[in-house]
């Protein structure tokens, strides 16, 4: 497969204070890799750093094969989805996807609208590609933000809470999704979450992030971790209950 | 940089083209593909593609082809796509049209004229709807309000009335300021050719006092507190803010509304009068300076013209324009719908309709007094 994304010695905070500590990992190619943990883990804070939205403390992250995320100068290495989605709320969701493609490519408008159109049918939205974001769902929108990230065939997607806010039904129908684009497009996804079904559903591997340790506390494949981490943070996380204090 | 496929056409049994792509389709050549695969089918009807030799495809060129047979299939051709193995066939069957219905180009439809008349019938139902209803609770609410006082939440008046008046105070100073100078300069102009200089504090007292300074001051106080309050009111409801103070038995009219038209009904008359002495001060800045006419003179001459009847009129407008831009901002913000954009939308509104609905009532007010002979 080969390693897409390698994190080294990452420390990641805000105003000089470390959330995270010496953060390491390796991504492979076509992999789904969750990055998990409680709320106020640093989960999001990682991300952005990841993404490039936020410079590291220390450390470095490295990507292989697919350049730095110099944004001014050439095409997005990878995509992201962000928990809101994003979308411009004064474009249609055509218009969102279409973006990307009019910045980055020299496809002739109805070219760029087939593109467009054909992102949009992936992800099922085609019959909704000229209603604004507020016309349609949250499911929806999130379905509309991966099609606008996977604009320009990105080999690398980052997404953050993808199942946040939605019903059940919903959420598997994006779990699905996310499948899809993994075991179909060979699309490498990195996935913030703490959805356990999301957890166990889709990801191939996961590292389980910690406040109080301010790193990570378990690394592998989310359904070996579930059976059979002895560490009792891990097994709080994955039975859904309250750590018990000493 | 040469694009990274090749195309070759060559007759088919059929009598048809029969097209070979080579090498790898990727978006990054994606308007060659387009130009080159759509000049090539051009005007034919059966159209085999051969894929055995494409190594690579990626989702946009994916997308491209899928486009490509469904305009063809438009114009009544069939495309083939022949060959494809592997992950170029997985790719083309995930973006192939006509697995939920016919491909959508994705051409937005135009409305037609009758479409644009009855969308524009609709929304103007809606807004009186929402504006009666707004009316509405506004009565019950002043109805609770006046037998349950301490009912409306006036915890954050000082801020209100801090943010609506101290805060306002240096932009009325200055504009009021200035008009009032402007005034002045302009009318000294005309006056001195007649030789009636000692009329200019009759003329920039009695305008500012009744006119100007109401509205000058009504408008910058749209600009900045109405413009506000569309805006924070707006973006209350689109997150829901609003429905929650409902479920917590609040009433958005005495939790939101009446605060802030009880703000400005307070604080708009005291900046007019502020505005007024400021304009009037203005005015005699261009008598002494430009007239040369002593301040006493241009004071003397103001005591004569403007009498308490004057600043009352301006007054009572002030307290007609500060209700008009409370409760047109606040509806506005309250009917707010769909987002980031819908917040713009309601403030801009609010700023429109506030404006027009003062000049309208300087107006009426103007028409009444002269009528009263006020």
């Amino acid at each position: 497969m080969g390693r897409v994304l390698a994190v080294r010695d990452l420390s990641v905070g805000y105003g000089g204070e470390a959330v995270l500590e010496e953060i390491a990992f390796d991504v492979q190619r076509g992999q789904v890799f969750a990055i998990l943990g409680g709320s106020g883990s640093g989960k999001s804070t990682l991300l952005r750093t990841l993404i490039g939205l936020q410079p590291p403390l220390q450390g470095r992250v490295h990507f292989t094969g697919i350049g730095p995320p110099e944004r001014a100068l050439t095409p997005p290495a990878f995509g992201v989805v962000f928990q809101s989605a994003a979308l411009f709320g004064s474009a249609t969701l055509l218009q969102n996807v279409l973006l990307p493609l009019q910045k980055w490519t020299d496809l002739p408008p109805d070219a760029a609208m087939a593109v467009a159109m054909g992102r949009l049918r992936l992800v099922g939205l085609d019959r909704f590609a000229h209603h604004l974001p507020s016309e349609v769902s949250g499911g929806m929108k999130k379905r509309a933000g991966i099609a606008r990230a996977l604009a320009l065939d990105p080999p690398m997607l980052f997404l953050d809470e993808p199942s946040a806010g939605l019903d059940p039904v919903t959420s598997a129908e994006l779990d699905e999704l996310i499948m899809t684009l993994a075991r179909r497009l060979l699309v490498t996804i990195v996935l913030v979450t703490h959805e356990l079904p999301t957890i166990l559903r889709v990801a191939d591997q996961c590292i389980l992030l910690d406040r109080q340790a301010r790193g990570i506390i378990a690394r592998g494949a989310p359904r070996d971790l579930a059976a059979r981490s002895a560490d009792a943070r891990v097994q709080a996380f994955f039975q859904r209950r309250a750590v018990e204090q000493p | 940089m040469p694009p990274s496929f090749s195309l070759a056409v060559e007759p088919a049994p059929g009598g048809g083209p029969r097209l070979r792509l080579r090498g790898a389709l990727t978006l990054r050549d994606g308007a060659a593909l387009w130009q080159d695969l759509g000049g090539a089918i051009a005007g034919h009807g059966d159209v085999e593609v051969d894929l055995s030799g494409v190594d690579h495809l990626d989702g946009g060129a994916a997308a491209l082809l899928a486009a490509l047979a469904a305009g063809h299939a438009e114009r009544g051709g069939v495309l083939h796509y022949t060959g494809a193995a592997g992950d170029t066939a997985r790719l083309l069957e995930l973006y192939a049209c006509g697995r939920d219905g016919p491909c959508d180009r994705g051409a937005p439809r135009q409305p037609g004229l009758l479409e644009d008349i009855g969308t524009f019938a609709v929304g103007a139902v809606d807004t009186t709807r929402a504006i009666l209803a707004f009316l509405g609770d506004l009565a019950v609410g002043l109805v609770q309000a006046v037998r349950r006082p301490r009912t409306v939440h006036t915890a954050e008046l000082g801020l209100l009335v801090e943010r609506a008046g101290t805060d306002g105070m240096p932009i009325v100073l200055l504009i009021n300021f200035l008009v009032g100078a402007i005034l002045g300069l302009q009318g000294a102009i005309q006056l001195h050719r007649f030789g009636a200089d000692h009329f200019l504090a009759n003329l920039v007292g009695l305008s500012v006092v009744r006119e100007l300074g109401p509205l000058m001051t009504a408008i910058l106080v749209t600009g900045r507190s109405g413009a506000a309050y569309a805006a924070e009111l707006g973006t209350m409801t689109v997150n829901e803010e609003v429905d929650a103070l409902r479920t917590l038995g609040q009433d958005p009219q005495r939790f939101l509304v009446f605060p802030r038209v009880l703000t400005l009904l307070l604080v708009l008359p005291l900046l007019t009068v502020v505005g007024d002495l400021i304009g009037i001060v203005g005015g005699l800045v261009i008598a002494v300076g430009y007239l040369d006419q002593p301040a006493v003179v241009y004071l003397q001459s103001l005591q004569l013209a403007v009498g308490f009847g004057d600043v009352g009129t301006g007054l009572l407008k002030s307290f007609a324009f500060a209700a008009a831009i409370g409760l047109i901002a606040c509806q506005r913000g309250l009917a707010t719908r769909g987002g980031a954009v819908g917040v713009g939308r309601a403030t801009t509104s609010a700023v429109v309709v506030v404006l027009f609905t003062l000049v309208a009532l300087d107006a009426g007010f103007t028409w009444i007094f002269s009528l009263l002979d006020w």
